[in-house]
């Protein structure tokens, strides 16, 4: 990943940590639910994430959010949201 | 999107649930049936069914409907049912209440109400059984915990069909030898196939998987757990053969224990998973809703143990009335209102800020209640559960009766907090601005705006 791609994932990942989990009121990324960031030099950013529990109903409602937060980081032009449950998140992804 | 759904009609299941649940107290408080009338007067069977169908069983397919496509991520099975199926149990409840109050002679010419109330009464909960058993149906293995709630809806099927043969039975409109053999050897087991086999193992399952949930405790398959399933199996197996043999006219009338000590002793190891859970979970501070379902499950342990008591000293046919008091409002009301607390504020806020999550600040899930207040409720609620089973064993009705009504109080105080997060009460004035036109109806279905 060139140096730009890179300054712009870790823009994103700062962004993102105003996404809270409306449950767990903690951000995100702290949550370890962002599995993946990627980004081109042309601002196509690639976003894998999961939820705390498959099936929840709030999950089509956080990756609109994830969806909504990347796109209004600067020099962000295409955003792709993808919820996995591979691997599947444990209360150990958290960062204390 | 796998599950991502929100069930439309739940909040309308729990507001009918909670006004059965407040007429039943009531009636209870005021004397109507049981302990002033025999357990088995028909004024008691009016108050047995209006919180036994009425609150908990609507309560259980409320929650049921929103949470088994979680449990088994899949999209709700059929979900237009969801509407006509409370329909039918809230018609037919009332059609079997005005049956058994014909029978206690309150009004002329009803008997036929009890069939027509049953048979209502069965296809709505048929329906209610096809669209959870579809949706499990749609995964290829089931869960531990979803293995509990699909047992669940066997038992609630047999509890269903023996309701529906005492109802012919008692209306006298046919003869048939089967039906003479059911009353009253039946009885036992149609209690045990609706509080024991279908809710008391699917609150089982269901409690797995959400206290795993809430806690952030590892979601690990235990070799506990998949005992307490086999315990569990076994007890519904049990009492389905011996339905088989009542019907077919192997005459054994004595009370059916088996079924019961299986349940009992899978109880016991659901009460050790509990207490795993607990101790291995990540979120530290307790939640209100996590605090009533320890107490919840405390009571049902207490029951164990009562009812083993009273089975080694041979008094359970004198004192069942305390024994399923503990059961129906220490142990699974208890941990329905817990819930309940906690589902209503997770739904209103999807309705409301699920849309707006990440393009406007919006409140937390826990700022939709008041914890404080609600936790008066349930403190007082606990302690007149305590009252009561007490009053019951050592028969003073009227410290019962007392004790029923602090109970009811504490219910309507505990409704009037759900009706206030449903209408964002307790979100600052600042984020209510935002939602003027977002208040979600109080129990009737809401559109969801999808980003
Ligand atoms: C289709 C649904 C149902 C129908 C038609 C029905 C009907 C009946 C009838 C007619 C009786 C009276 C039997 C007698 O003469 O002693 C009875 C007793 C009883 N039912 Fe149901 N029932 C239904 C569902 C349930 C459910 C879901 C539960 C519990 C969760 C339940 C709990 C009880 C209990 C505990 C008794 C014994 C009450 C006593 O002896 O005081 N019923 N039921």
């Amino acid at each position: 990943m060139s140096s730009k791609a890179a300054t712009l994932v870790e823009r994103i990942r700062t962004r993102l940590k105003d996404v809270i989990d409306p449950e767990l009121g903690r951000d995100v990324v702290s949550l370890g639910l962002i599995y993946e960031v990627d980004a081109t030099d042309a601002g196509v950013v690639h976003i894998s994430m999961t939820t705390t529990t498959i099936g929840c109903p709030a999950a089509v409602f956080l990756v609109g959010a994830v969806r909504f937060a990347t796109a209004s980081v600067t020099d962000v032009k295409h955003v792709e949201v993808h919820l996995t449950h591979e691997p599947r998140w444990t209360p150990e992804m958290m960062s204390v | 999107m796998a599950g991502a759904s929100i069930s439309r009609w739940t909040m309308s299941y729990f507001a009918a649930s909670l006004v059965f649940l407040v007429v039943g107290q009531a009636l209870l408080a005021g004397g109507f049936g049981y302990p002033v009338l025999p357990v088995e007067a028909p004024e008691t069977l009016v108050i047995v069914h209006s919180l036994a169908v009425g609150w908990l069983a609507l309560l259980f397919c409320g929650a049921l409907l929103q949470f088994v496509p979680v449990l088994a991520a899949a999209p709700l099975f059929l979900p237009g049912l969801a509407a006509p199926a409370l329909v039918l149990l809230v018609i037919g409840l009332a059609l079997l209440n005005c049956g058994f109050l014909n029978l206690a002679g309150y009004v002329d010419h009803g008997l036929v109400l009890l069939p027509i109330g049953a048979a209502l009464l069965a296809t709505g909960f048929g329906l209610i059984v096809t669209m959870i058993g579809g949706t499990l149906a749609r995964t290829g293995s089931l869960s531990l915990p979803a293995r509990f709630v699909a047992l669940g809806l066997l038992a609630l099927t047999a509890a269903a069909g023996l309701g529906v043969a005492f109802a012919l039975e008692l209306s006298g409109l046919v003869d048939v030898e089967t039906l003479h053999g059911l009353l009253p050897a039946g009885v036992s087991l149609h209690a045990y196939f609706g509080m024991v086999g279908w809710m008391s193992v699917s609150a089982f399952g269901v409690s797995y998987r959400l206290l795993t949930m809430f806690l952030l405790s590892p979601e690990t398959e235990r070799a506990t757990t998949c005992s307490a399933l086999a315990l569990v199996v076994l007890s519904v197996a049990v009492a389905s053969i011996t339905l088989m043999a009542l019907a077919l006219g192997s005459s054994r009338a004595e009370p059916v224990y088996l079924p019961f000590v299986l349940a009992a002793g899978a109880g016991l190891i659901f009460g050790y998973d509990v207490l795993t859970i607990f101790r291995a979970r990540k979120r530290k501070a307790l939640e209100l809703n996590s605090i009533t379902s320890a107490l919840a499950v405390a009571f049902l342990m207490l029951a164990i143990l009562l009812y083993l008591l009273l089975l080694f000293t041979g008094q359970i046919e004198d004192r069942i009335g305390a024994l399923v008091y503990l059961v129906c409002f220490g142990w699974l009301s208890l941990l329905g209102l817990g819930q309940l607390y906690k589902i209503v504020a997770f739904l209103t806020w999807l309705e409301c800020y699920g849309p707006v999550l990440g393009r406007t600040p919006v409140p937390r899930v826990q700022e939709l209640v008041c914890d404080g207040r609600a936790s008066n409720w349930f403190y007082l609620y606990t302690a007149a559960v305590c009252v009561a089973v007490v009053a019951l064993l050592l028969e003073g009705s009227f410290v019962f009766r007392g004790a029923v009504l602090a109970q009811t109080v504490a219910v309507i105080g505990l409704t009037v907090e759900f009706v206030r997060t449903r209408r964002l009460f307790y979100v600052s004035v600042q984020d209510s601005k935002l939602d003027a036109q977002r208040h979600p109806s109080l129990f009737l279905p809401n559109s969801i705006e999808r980003s």
